[in-house]
């Protein structure tokens, strides 16, 4: 999967679980001071990456994907 | 002790100096008495006087000699260096040496009474049918039986019976104050027994109780304090005007700052200011320190409520019939509110307002919070949190109690088989739940709460994390050392657990984790009169808990046996290295994501309100001067350090292990 396909991906799972427009969502807003993400939140993302993408995220790794970008990257490692 | 009857001169030398009796026959004296320290005194009854030589200090700084001066005294017995002053109505007591008594409306007992020994209190249920009899000897764990057992009618009986014996013992006509007592500008205390160096100053009213003290640890009673029908402890310090009806204050409990209670008990180191408590059981470590916050109807330990913290327990229906549960280590968030009945699981966090009723007793360490007046459990969430982390050092660091006889029985292990047992249980629950629901569906409904679908798979993620650290750790603690072993057959005997006992459930009671079985073998011996007094029944709680290690170690092993599928006997070397690198991996993850934690307490946002007046980088240096920075925060370097040392550890032992013959 290449990496466009991802931050497409990624941008349309947030902006689900944020309940925000996606067309608002930038290439590196960052989940708690761009996008308003709490810590119950961001646990939901990285619950909400593994569905889509269907992997297995590194539990303390995930936790520092503060970004789009970030997050992109990587899921997109998993994919190599 | 031989006392003697007052000589003529000695008479004459009283009046002399202001002192009345309506018989002086009734007055007697020790050897060595002396009339210099009797001034303006009205002696009636039988009185009997010892010896005033020595000065005390009456307060800090102040020295006077010990005596009797103007006050009214019957049917008391003073033993030596005693200085009594200004005490208006001082009658029926035994007083021991080396107590002050100054400026006191009146010190009393009135009747035949147990001094608070045996006072009802509605707890936990305000409706009633939970009564606790309070006594002197009370623990968290025999309250809690009475209180939660009532199920049991045979058992409630025979403790009650234990209880009423005890009682018994503490029936009198006359109370005691035991030696260095200091009472001081107070106002009416009446039928109360005080120990060993307790100190009250400025009580308005004390009535119908026992003041346990002891000279390791003193109780203290401040200013303004009223009291009726209580029980306090060794260490307990009750000041700022609280107001307490009905109630048992346990060892090294705090209460303040115009608190009031009622129908409550607060065992060891609760502490509880500016708020009020309705029939609550604050069990150990129950910590409530705002205003406007009410606790009421609940069954609490290790929990810390947030400043408006609130609950209901009446509906406007049956009455006030409803009860709650925080177990162990939770905490309500400010303003939040739960409506009785609910069942909070262990380590819990709750969040804003809750207007239905739910039990997430199997889902320890979650978060529970509210959107659009929907209740929903994040399970696991606060596995990694700071906050829960600093807890589980901060409780036994701060073990107040300085009694030689500590009366509640504490487990503070973090990861024990209780615990353990509900992670197993919610990630079982989790994953069910996982595999039967649509992926169309945006919550899933469990016990009256709901749980965001997408949370299911990964709180059973976490929650598997956990049970590795706590196997890690248990195992460790047996294969530390194994270098010294001469095979690996003496490394497969070290693990054996001695007994089985420990397997199978456990249960928290109040502070004390044990088997459920070992619990219903005691309650056993209750209920078929093996065990028919209060100290019988606490040696042998006292017992289990001293197995603790033993049990656990037992449980443990079990869970080890089922999930590897071998039993200890047949273990292989490679078994235990697969748990100990699980354990690293698992351990260090769990530390790093707590880092995480962290680091969001130096994030910007944190900074919010910082460097008044400046710019960013004032705003900064004024973040780094109040809180320091991340990299060296203490917490920060001591959890880093932590992880270090797991790995070295692992490494070591499974070194260890492969250089082991078979």
């Amino acid at each position: 999967m290449d990496k466009k396909e991802v931050q497409k991906r990624v941008k349309n799972v947030v902006a689900k679980v944020l309940k925000i427009n996606e067309a608002e969502i930038s290439d590196d807003a960052n989940f708690i001071f761009d996008l308003g993400a709490g810590s119950l939140q961001s646990v939901q993302l990285i619950a909400a990456f593994e569905e889509e993408f269907d992997i297995e995220m590194d539990e303390d790794k995930a936790l520092e994907v503060q970004t789009i970008s970030d997050s992109v990257d990587f899921i997109a490692s998993y994919f190599e | 002790m031989n006392y003697r009857d007052l000589q003529k001169d000695e008479i004459a030398t009283l009046e002399e100096q202001g002192c009345t009796a309506p018989d002086w026959f009734s007055v007697q004296v020790k050897d060595g008495f002396s009339t210099p320290g009797i001034k303006n005194v009205q002696f009636n009854g039988q009185v009997k006087l010892g010896v005033f030589k020595e000065m005390l200090e009456v307060s800090e700084g102040i020295v006077k000699p010990s005596g009797l001066y103007n006050s009214y005294i019957q049917d008391c017995t003073i033993d030596d260096n005693v200085y009594i002053s200004c005490v208006d109505n001082l009658v029926g007591y035994d007083i021991e040496s080396n107590v002050v008594i100054e400026n006191l409306n009146t010190l009393a007992v009135s009747k035949k009474n147990t001094f608070g020994n045996g006072a009802e209190i509605k707890i936990l249920n305000e409706g009633g049918n939970r009564e606790l009899p309070i006594f002197d000897k009370l623990t968290s764990q025999i309250g809690y039986l009475i209180v939660n057992y009532r199920h049991d009618k045979l058992l409630i009986e025979k403790l009650k019976k234990m209880i009423e014996h005890y009682v018994g013992t503490r029936k009198s006509e006359r109370g005691y104050i035991k030696k260095k007592v200091r009472i001081i500008n107070s106002s009416v205390i009446r039928n109360v027994n005080i120990g060993e160096c307790a100190q009250i100053s400025g009580a308005l009213l004390l009535e119908d109780g026992t003041i346990g003290s002891c000279k390791e640890d003193p109780a203290t009673i401040g200013e303004g304090v009223t009291a009726r029908k209580f029980i306090i402890l060794s260490g307990s310090k009750i000041d700022g005007s609280s107001i307490l009806n009905n109630c048992f204050i346990g060892q090294g409990v705090q209460i303040g700052k115009q608190y009031s209670a009622e129908n409550s008990g607060f065992f060891a180191n609760s502490e509880a200011f500016h708020g009020e408590a309705c029939s609550i059981f604050a069990g150990p470590y129950t910590v409530t320190h705002h205003k406007s916050t009410l606790l009421i109807a609940g069954l609490f330990s290790f929990y810390n409520a947030g400043s408006g913290t609130n609950q209901s327990n009446h509906m406007y229906k049956l009455g006030p019939v409803h009860q709650g549960i925080l177990e162990r280590g939770s905490k309500t968030g400010s303003n939040s509110y739960l409506m009785w009945p609910c069942k909070i699981g262990p380590f819990t966090v709750v969040i804003g307002k809750h207007n239905s009723n739910f039990n997430t007793e199997d889902f320890p360490f979650s978060y529970i919070s509210e959107k659009n007046g929907r209740s929903l459990l994040i399970p696991a969430l606060n596995l990694f949190t700071v906050g829960t982390r600093r807890d589980r050092t901060k409780w036994p660091a701060r073990d107040r109690r300085k009694d030689s006889s500590k009366l509640d029985l504490i487990n503070f292990e973090f990861f024990n088989p209780y615990i353990t047992g509900k992670i197993i249980r919610a990630g079982k629950i989790l994953r069910n739940l996982y595999e039967k629901t649509s992926k169309n569906q945006e919550y899933v409904s469990c016990n009256g709460i709901h749980i965001s679908r997408l949370m299911l798979k990964t709180s059973s993620k976490y929650y598997n994390l956990a049970k590795k650290v706590y196997i890690g750790n248990e195992i460790t603690k047996r294969l530390e050392g194994i270098s010294d072993t001469t095979s690996f057959v003496t490394v497969k005997e070290r693990l054996r657990p001695v007994s089985v006992d420990g397997c199978g459930e456990w249960i928290d009671l109040s502070g004390m984790l044990a088997p459920k079985s070992t619990i219903e073998d005691l309650l056993n011996s209750i209920r078929l009169g093996k065990i028919e007094t209060i100290n019988d029944l606490s040696d042998n709680l006292k017992k289990i808990h001293d197995n603790y290690i033993e049990f656990a170690w037992a449980w443990c092993a079990d869970l080890i046996n089922k999930e590897i599928g071998v039993d200890f006997k047949d273990i292989e070397p490679q078994h235990l290295i697969k748990i100990l690198n699980e354990w690293q991996v698992s351990a260090v993850k769990l530390n790093n994501m707590i880092l995480k934690d962290v680091e969001k307490e130096f994030d910007p946002n944190s900074r919010i309100g910082f460097g008044i007046d400046g710019d960013e980088n004032v705003k900064i240096k004024d973040f780094e001067a109040v809180l320091g920075k991340f990299e060296e925060n203490k917490f920060v370097n001591e959890l880093k350090k932590e992880s270090e040392t797991i790995t070295e550890k692992a490494n070591k032992i499974i070194s260890e292990i492969e250089d082991l013959p078979a």
